[in-house]
């Protein structure tokens, strides 16, 4: 049976007229990389804070590993089991990587070997570089090596590869499909959707403070992903028409002829009716993903900046 | 205990990086130091003010006489002025202007006028005629009892005739012409002195000795302290006053607005263990500093004025105080701008308020009062008495309100820092 690590239940909170986490409930299981998939300002950093006990709640009630988060008994025991990598991590310019590490492992009663974390996270060779000659990837991995010196139970990372350029990410998630292999248990903010699908095991879908959906990514991606569809490369209108006669669902945009497919059969068939057509164009097969999730239960998209169109 | 010496280790480690957090906290004390020794702690001669003499007593074949050179030579010996001749057919205020040049300068300018010794010879004596006639009124009735009618006749006939001759004596007066720029610091000093040459000449000229005389001693102590002795506990107060407001309350900013408070406050770390991280870390600072300083002092002024363990615990609770006022403003700022323009706002008036550079008693009353509110007032005395004066009740009073200021400090700081979001 799967040990619920985290309970949250109606949990509200409020900044005045503002409802930034608006009764939302959910669970993390142990092992599992849970993602907070939304907006900027749609409550993900607040309810992590919350959890972290840092950020007191309106109402509701949040347990960590069964502690209270709002009794300050329960957060002793919650703060000596947790990890975090929050938001625009930083660390102290002129202090090495070690150091730094060394520093927040020095915050505990029992911590593990500083080496072994920094051999953990490959950062061996920067072990003795100062922390303001680091870029921002090796940053970030110094953030999760500094978040795992107290060896946690549950990991939080808060929006890990904001401001990353694309290498810097793909290495940072390579750290937390690594954590998953340590069986650690990942809660992970994000608004990017395809680092959420990646990584996750299961989604929270969240704006204006309500998680819209749950759940795992396939399961999201077939409930509300729709189609997959058929894109004809520079098919051009006169292909656009006779597809949309004989399959419907067809449009054109740009040049490219796009259909949607509702089954293996169907696409088969198109396939065949493209070759009998002796058509050379590029095809390419398109499966729906968050992104469409996304869009359908939100209703927009998030820009790379993390802010909803 | 494990935590708050980590927070030190690493604060300390970060700040002794820095190479800006050293030189504003280390090296600007040390320059200030060698700037203000060099101006007021002696070495390289003392220093003399410059001042234009035009000389209009001359005889016919245009020679200076002999008092109005006798006058001059006078100043030139005090070795406070650097005399320079106007001649004397020249404007005086003119010449001074042009020989100071387009960069300027104070003008200072004596002018001796015509008929100077004349005069001065014949209102010398005048003077004496009448000191001479007002005595013999004055002895006269005692002695004229043991004295014979014939004798007392002829006394009687001198002092009417020397009353006469006193009455009827012209009155001759000089007057020196002092010209000083309104602006010019160094006025009262250059008028203070040109007067008791001239009055040293008006009591010479009729022979008058002192009666009273000044011998000076030091208020306290063996030790022979020098005016950089003084400076020196001010120098030290004044900057960790400055590295407490100003250096604590910006860099505890920084490290809230990157983050690293908040990454430190999910850890067990508690909120009163990272205010005593910081505060340690500010005292060796400023124990390093005052090393620095007296060191410094030491090998190029011969600074006397070393810490006892008295001064070193006042220098601990004055770090600990002004720590605790960083704590405080870093608690209450947002940003590191705001941090530093209230540091600054608050740090520069206080230390130029508070008796460290100068006495208190130079400053208008009201700034007085304002004086006896600041910290730092307390601190530079409390440290001036410890290392100087070894004035117990002085040091007991002061380390007792500095002590008293800290906690409050401490407590309050800890108050408004936030170690939890809203």
């Amino acid at each position: 049976m799967t040990k619920t690590i985290v309970e949250v239940s109606s949990l509200v909170k409020q900044y005045g007229s503002l409802r930034a986490v608006d009764d939302i409930t959910f669970e993390l299981y142990e092992g599992e990389v849970f993602a907070f998939l939304g907006p900027n300002g749609a409550g993900k950093t607040t309810t992590v804070e919350i959890l972290e006990c840092i950020r007191p709640l309106t109402s509701g009630s949040a347990r960590v590993f069964g502690y209270d988060v709002t009794q300050s008994n329960d957060v002793k025991e919650i703060k000596k089991r947790i990890g975090v990598l929050p938001q625009d991590f930083s660390a102290l310019d002129k202090l090495t990587v070690k150091e730094n590490i060394d520093l927040i492992g020095g915050m505990y009663e029992k911590k593990l070997d500083t080496n072994e974390v920094v051999k953990l996270l490959d950062l061996e060779d920067k072990a003795k570089e100062r922390f303001e000659n680091l870029s921002g990837g090796l940053k970030q991995r110094v953030g999760v090596a500094a978040a795992l010196v107290n060896d946690p139970q549950l990991v939080f990372l808060d929006e890990p590869t904001t401001g990353l350029d694309p290498k810097a990410r793909r290495e940072v998630w390579s750290v937390i499909e690594n954590l998953k292999t340590l069986g650690k248990t990942v809660f992970l903010t994000t608004h990017y959707m395809e680092e959420a699908q990646v990584l996750a095991d299961r989604i929270a879908v969240i704006n204006k403070g309500k998680i819209a959906v749950i759940g795992s990514p396939q399961d999201l991606v077939s409930q509300y992903g729709g189609r997959k569809v058929l894109v004809v490369r520079k098919g051009g209108k006169e292909l656009a028409r006779t597809l949309q006669n004989r399959y419907g669902s067809t449009f054109e945009h740009y040049g490219d002829v796009i259909v949607k497919v509702d089954d293996v059969k169907e696409m088969w068939q198109i396939m065949s009716t493209l070759t009998d057509m002796k058509m050379d164009k590029e095809i390419e097969i398109q499966s729906p993903t968050i992104e469409d999730v996304f869009l359908k239960v939100v209703g927009g998209r998030i820009t790379e900046e993390g802010e909803l169109k | 205990m494990k935590r708050t010496l980590a927070i030190f280790t690493a604060v300390t480690k970060n700040w002794l990086r820095s190479r800006s957090g050293l030189f504003f906290s280390i090296m600007f004390p040390v320059l200030l130091l060698l700037l203000f020794g060099a101006i007021f702690g002696g070495g390289g001669g003392t220093s003399t003010y410059s001042l234009f003499v035009q000389n209009l007593d001359r005889t016919a074949d245009g020679a200076p006489t002999d008092l109005s050179n006798a006058f001059i030579e006078a100043l030139n010996s005090t070795e406070t002025f650097n005399i320079r001749d106007v001649p004397a057919d020249a404007n005086a205020t003119s010449y001074a202007r042009e020989a100071l040049g387009p960069l300027g300068g104070n003008i200072r300018i004596l002018i001796i006028p015509e008929d100077f010794q004349d005069d001065l010879l014949n209102g010398t004596m005048k003077v004496r005629v009448s000191v001479s006639y007002s005595t013999l009124l004055t002895a006269y009735p005692y002695f004229a009892t043991q004295l014979n009618e014939t004798q007392r006749i002829a006394v009687e006939q001198g002092i009417a005739q020397l009353g006469q001759y006193n009455a009827t004596y012209p009155q001759r007066t000089t007057s020196l012409t002092l010209i000083l720029d309104s602006a010019d610091q160094s006025a009262a000093i250059v008028k203070g002195i040109v007067i008791n040459i001239a009055n040293a000449f008006n009591y010479g000229l009729i022979g008058a000795k002192n009666v009273i005389n000044f011998s000076e001693e030091q208020p306290s102590t063996a030790k022979q302290f020098r005016f950089i002795d003084y400076y020196l506990p001010g120098v030290i107060a004044a900057f960790i006053m400055t590295n407490g407001i100003i250096g604590v309350t910006t860099n505890t900013t920084e490290f809230k607005r990157r983050g690293i408070t908040k990454r430190l406050s999910i850890t067990p770390l508690t909120k009163i263990e990272w205010i005593l991280g910081n505060v340690l870390s500010q005292t060796l600072l400023n124990l390093m500093l005052t090393a620095i300083i007296v060191v410094v002092g030491w090998l190029i002024f011969k600074v006397q004025a070393i810490p006892d363990p008295v001064s070193i615990a006042i220098i601990f609770l004055g770090s600990v105080m002004f720590s605790g006022i960083g704590m405080l403003l870093s608690g209450l700022v947002k940003d590191v701008e705001a941090a530093s323009a209230i540091g600054n706002a608050i740090a520069f008036p206080m230390m130029f308020l508070s008796g460290t550079y100068w006495p208190i008693e130079f400053m208008p009353s009201y700034l007085q009062s304002i004086a006896k509110v600041l910290p730092l007032t307390y601190f530079s005395d409390g440290l001036r008495y410890a290392m100087i004066y070894k004035y117990s009740e002085g040091i007991v009073t002061n380390t007792a309100i500095i002590s008293a200021l800290a906690a409050v400090f401490i407590i309050v700081g800890a108050l408004v820092t936030r170690w939890k979001e809203k």
